[in-house]
């Protein structure tokens, strides 16, 4: 059972309840418990926004009001300096060149990362689920449990085979060891999708065409665009939330914008700027959760899938 | 039986899948294996001195750093179990309650899609000891209270678990959600009829209905717990002194920062064996699950 | 149009044995009904032949080539499947396209064919729609088209019509002969619709656990069922089917059942001499039977039996009676139906000629 499936269920569940009243029935009265429970929801929305609150407010406040000490307060006087100063001039390391070096560094790396890491697990999910070889199971299994492999145990094999092949420390580094370490998760998400795609289809098309690429890009990439977009959010949100990998194989030049912040909030000389720091963490943040809150759904749909496999 | 290309290149497609799993990570994890029984220093050593093989491992087990690591990494776990519980108690609140749904979905959420370390930064600063949280706590005449968590050894694992629940519950409430919605309509109109208090229900019947949701979440945490870095690195950097060491911490910094291949190693393998006997529940589960389907088919 | 056949063919999945050294022969222009219940290995077969999947051993041959090991798109055949298998991203004219862009046609003869086919099928104004927006007969007649512009000489459906209601089901079957009549490919169509065999099939094949009963003309079928699974198999209401000892006293050849009736079968062709004393059993179509209670002159033997039940199914009628504790169906007249009341003894004339004897032991028609 994948979790795709089950959100999309449960989706489906909460379209019939919103259709579920056909002849006007009397307005339900909201009862107490109802109260006590929105009551108590409404905490916990608040535990929750409220990091996001000081976060944002603290990063356009000036350090005067900082030092002061109510970290609830609005700003007193709204400053983008600290907004600018992250952007342009934070110190990462040596480099004072601000966080746009590793934003533009992470965004170098999301592209090929999305690129590789789609096509390859698009074709081998679809070659695992539809045709017929005889070591498929095996192999699930091994994706199966390579897909929860801990980093760690991996790492200096990896550090030293990117340093064979030349990319220690670039972009392309960064980006092949990002395909590499999702390529179990995203293959198997894709195979559960393409388990449902009815086997008549696929033998229609094999008596057709025979061709293991024409059905491919013909038939099973445009039978693919709601899975495609899932995926495309959840790789999207992880290699540019990333920050072990990016530290890791990043080398000097690479580093991607999660790893500056991390620089930048973990010096532990001279005062620090906590409005910066919050600037910063905030242009780090404002990519993925424009992504979050513009299609939400399809991210839950995309992390549950992730973590579930199926 | 003839060759024939329609059989080959489904073969063939597969191959980079392939070499990408038997280098990447069948092999990696050899490497590892075998790197973890040699003296490899900042450079890998191939020679194993069969005399004292296990000396990576025993130096391991007299290492207080590594054994503060194994302590932090089962206090991490169950508390972060509260992040299970509470995403249960957030789903079957929304649930039952189907008013702001969608609000308190996106609210409860919305951690998970920004950064650990995004996280970490907004956390530290929140514990900050002068200006933070516990100085507004101070200054509306709470003195007693103490919210300084990061700055103490004996309260920094603490602080990481606030931010641990605060990041993922929403994910286990998702989970849940999934699970509740998919639990027959009938039982709640049935208990109604019945008289059945809610929480007897709740305690009676979904629970158990739900538990293969309730294992999977275990396990999920159980794994993620051991992959924990991000948020250590962000918050607290391993410190005050060792204190907030967990393993997967204790490894890089044994390999990046000490340069100590052979013992970074055998720290990893320690790591995959932490994570097997977490996983194997798992895939039995999911052995018992397909064999159930199976049956059912019949 | 080529001939089509099966030699020693033996399919097995893992220890499962589905098949096991199968032989048949299809002739060219034929249309062939594998006909058998569920799970009995039908699409296993025509699957085998399509390529979808790999004989365990024998040989497949479609005209004068061995496919046995050729790729499904070189066999020169085309299938149409049971859920019909539309790509559901193409239109209509995208699905009858797709198998011909890789054959190097050119596109002007591609053009000529789609319009062709969609011309004699009626679904020229769906071309551009996408399959979704199409009804089950639609979609069914897009399927037969998708197959229909391959322009080959062997067609192979697989119960095509068992996602359709019955009156479009009755108006698709009449279509599918009206397009093997005109063009007179080699079909062979897998069902387990009697219904469906009897009215296409020029030749029918009953399987059974694997294995083929009976292959000959539906009215051999029908009529000179080979053995008791296809006796009983073909025929609605099912012929009945009585244990019987034969008696070959007083120079007539007669079985005797239980109660001591008698049915005198001294016209029956054996194809062996008979044995005074052999076990046998009786098949009686419901249909061979005379009026209840009305002239038993000349019948070949007389049931004089209590009425169970009678129902009506519109235009005909059919009568259950109690003999030697089980059930005998009759087919009668609806009028003489409603005037039987449940536990009134009859008598009723079976006719000559038309009984059909099974040996008891073996099954097989005698
Ligand atoms: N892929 C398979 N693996 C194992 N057994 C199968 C497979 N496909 C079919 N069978 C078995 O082979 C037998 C014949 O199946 P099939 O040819 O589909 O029957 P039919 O089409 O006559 O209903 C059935 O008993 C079925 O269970
Ligand atoms: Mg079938």
């Amino acid at each position: 059972m994948s979790e795709l499936t089950v959100a999309q269920r449960a989706a489906g569940a909460e379209i019939a309840i919103d259709r579920a009243p056909y002849f006007p029935r009397r307005k339900k009265m909201i009862t107490g418990r109802s109260i006590a429970v929105l009551v108590f929801l409404s905490i916990c929305a608040l535990f929750f926004a409220v990091p996001l609150y000081v976060v944002v407010v603290t990063s356009f406040k000036t350090m005067a009001q900082i030092r002061e000490g109510a970290i609830f307060a609005p700003p007193s006087m709204w400053t983008l300096e600290a907004w600018d100063y992250a952007w342009n001039q934070a110190c990462s390391g040596i480099n004072c060149n601000g966080l746009k070096v590793g934003f533009w560094n992470s965004v170098a790396i999301l592209f090929p990362s999305l690129v590789l890491s789609i096509a390859l697990s698009m074709v081998t999910g679809y070659a695992l689920a539809l045709w017929n070889v005889r070591w498929a199971g095996p192999f699930l299994f091994l994706l199966f449990i390579c897909a929860f492999v801990p980093f760690q145990i991996i790492m200096f094999p990896l550090i030293s085979m990117t340093s064979t092949l030349k990319v220690y420390g670039s972009i392309w580094g960064v980006a092949l060891v990002h395909s590499v370490l999702s390529m179990p998760v995203l293959t198997l998400i894709f195979r559960n999708y393409y388990k449902d795609v009815p086997q008549e289809i696929l033998s229609a098309a094999i008596m057709d065409s025979g061709s293991f690429w024409r059905i491919f890009f013909e038939i099973i990439v445009p039978m693919s665009g709601n899975i495609l977009i899932v995926i495309l959010i959840l790789q999207i949100t992880s290699v540019w939330n990333d920050y072990l990998i990016g530290v890791t194989f990043g080398g000097f030049n690479a580093q991607p914008m999660t790893v500056n912040l991390a620089n930048l909030i973990t010096i532990s000389t001279g005062t620090v700027a906590y409005n910066q720091n919050m600037a910063a963490a905030l242009l780090t943040a404002i990519p993925p959760l424009v992504i979050y809150f513009l299609v939400g759904k399809l991210f839950v749909q995309g992390i549950t899938a992730g973590a579930i496999k199926g | 039986m003839a060759l024939r290309w329609s059989r080959l290149s489904p073969q063939l497609a597969l191959t980079p899948a392939l070499a990408v799993t038997a280098v990447a990570f069948v092999g990696a994890i050899g490497w590892t294996i075998y790197l973890s029984f040699t003296r490899s220093r900042r450079l890998p050593e191939y020679t194993i001195d069969w005399s004292e093989w296990g000396r990576q491992y025993s130096r391991l087990f007299r290492d207080d750093a590594w054994m503060i690591s194994l302590r932090n990494l089962i206090t991490l776990g169950l508390g972060s179990a509260l992040a299970i519980v509470f995403g249960f108690v957030l789903a079957a609140m929304i649930d039952k309650e189907k008013r702001g749904e969608s609000l308190f979905r996106t609210v409860f959420l919305y951690p998970l899609a920004v950064s650990l370390i995004v996280t970490g930064a907004a956390w530290r600063w929140m514990f900050n000891p002068d200006m933070g949280i516990e100085n507004f706590l101070h200054q509306i005449g709470l003195t007693g209270l103490n919210f300084s968590w990061l700055a103490h050894a004996d309260t920094a694992m603490y602080g990481i678990i606030l931010a641990s629940v605060w990041q993922s519950s929403g994910f286990y409430m998702a989970l849940m959600l999934a699970g509740l919605k998919s639990i027959n309509s009938e039982i709640w109109s049935a208990a109604k009829l019945d008289g059945v208090p809610l929480w007897r229900l709740y305690i009676e019947i979904v629970i158990p209905m739900m538990k293969f949701t309730f294992i999977t979440c275990a396990i999920l945490l159980s794994l993620g717990v051991i992959k924990a870095y991000d948020v250590i690195v962000a918050m607290t950097n391993g410190g005050p002194g060792q204190s907030t060491y967990v393993p997967a911490y204790f490894t890089i910094q044994a390999l990046s920062s000490s340069g100590n291949l052979g013992y970074a190693s055998a720290a990893a393998v320690m790591m995959l064996v932490i994570t097997a006997v977490v996983f194997l529940p798992l895939v039995l589960l999911t052995a018992w699950q397909q064999r159930r389907r199976a049956e059912a088919v019949k | 149009m080529p001939r089509v056949s099966f030699e020693h063919i033996t399919k097995t999945y893992g220890h499962l044995t589905v098949l096991d050294d199968l032989n048949l022969a299809i002739e060219d222009g034929d249309f062939l009904v594998l006909l058998g219940p569920s799970g009995c290995g039908k699409t296993t077969l025509l699957n085998l032949l399509a390529g979808l999947l790999d004989v365990t051993d024998g040989r497949i041959v479609i005209g004068d080539r061995d496919v046995t090991d050729l790729d499904p798109k070189d066999r020169g055949l085309a299938m149409v499947f049971q859920s019909y298998a539309l790509y559901p991203t193409k239109t209509v004219r995208g699905n009858l396209k797709f198998g011909l862009v890789s054959s190097k046609l050119p596109a002007d003869e591609i053009e000529r064919r789609v319009a062709w086919a969609a011309k004699l099928l009626q679904i020229e104004p769906l071309l551009d729609r996408k399959p979704a927006q199409l009804s089950g007969g639609q979609r069914q007649r897009v399927a037969i088209g998708r197959a229909l512009v391959k322009n080959v000489g062997v067609f192979l459906f697989d119960e095509p019509l068992s996602n359709l209601d019955a009156k479009l089901r009755t108006e698709m079957r009449m279509e599918i002969k009206r397009l093997h009549d005109e063009l007179n490919h080699t079909v062979v169509y897998v069902t387990h619709d009697q219904i469906e065999a009897m009215t296409m099939a020029t030749k029918i094949a009953v399987m059974n656990a694997g294995v083929i009963q009976q292959f000959g003309t539906p009215d051999e079928i029908y009529e000179r069922p080979a053995n008791l699974f296809v006796a009983g198999f073909i025929g609605s209401p099912a012929m009945n089917l009585r244990k019987a000892k034969l008696s070959l006293a007083n120079g007539r050849t007669e079985a005797i059942f239980g109660s001591g009736i008698r049915l005198d079968v001294s016209d029956y062709d054996f194809s062996a001499r008979p044995e005074d004393g052999a076990e046998i059993i009786a098949g009686l179509r419901p249909e061979h039977f005379g009026t209840p209670d009305g002239s038993v002159e000349g019948a070949a033997g007389v049931f004089n039996v209590p009425v169970q039940y009678a129902e009506r199914t519109g235009p005909d009628a059919s009568a259950y009676f109690r003999f030697e504790d089980e059930l005998l169906a009759l087919r009668i007249d609806p009028a003489i139906a409603s005037a039987l009341a449940p536990g009134q003894a009859v008598s009723v004339g079976f006719l000559r000629g038309k009984a059909n004897l099974f040996d008891a032991r073996t099954g097989q028609r005698m």
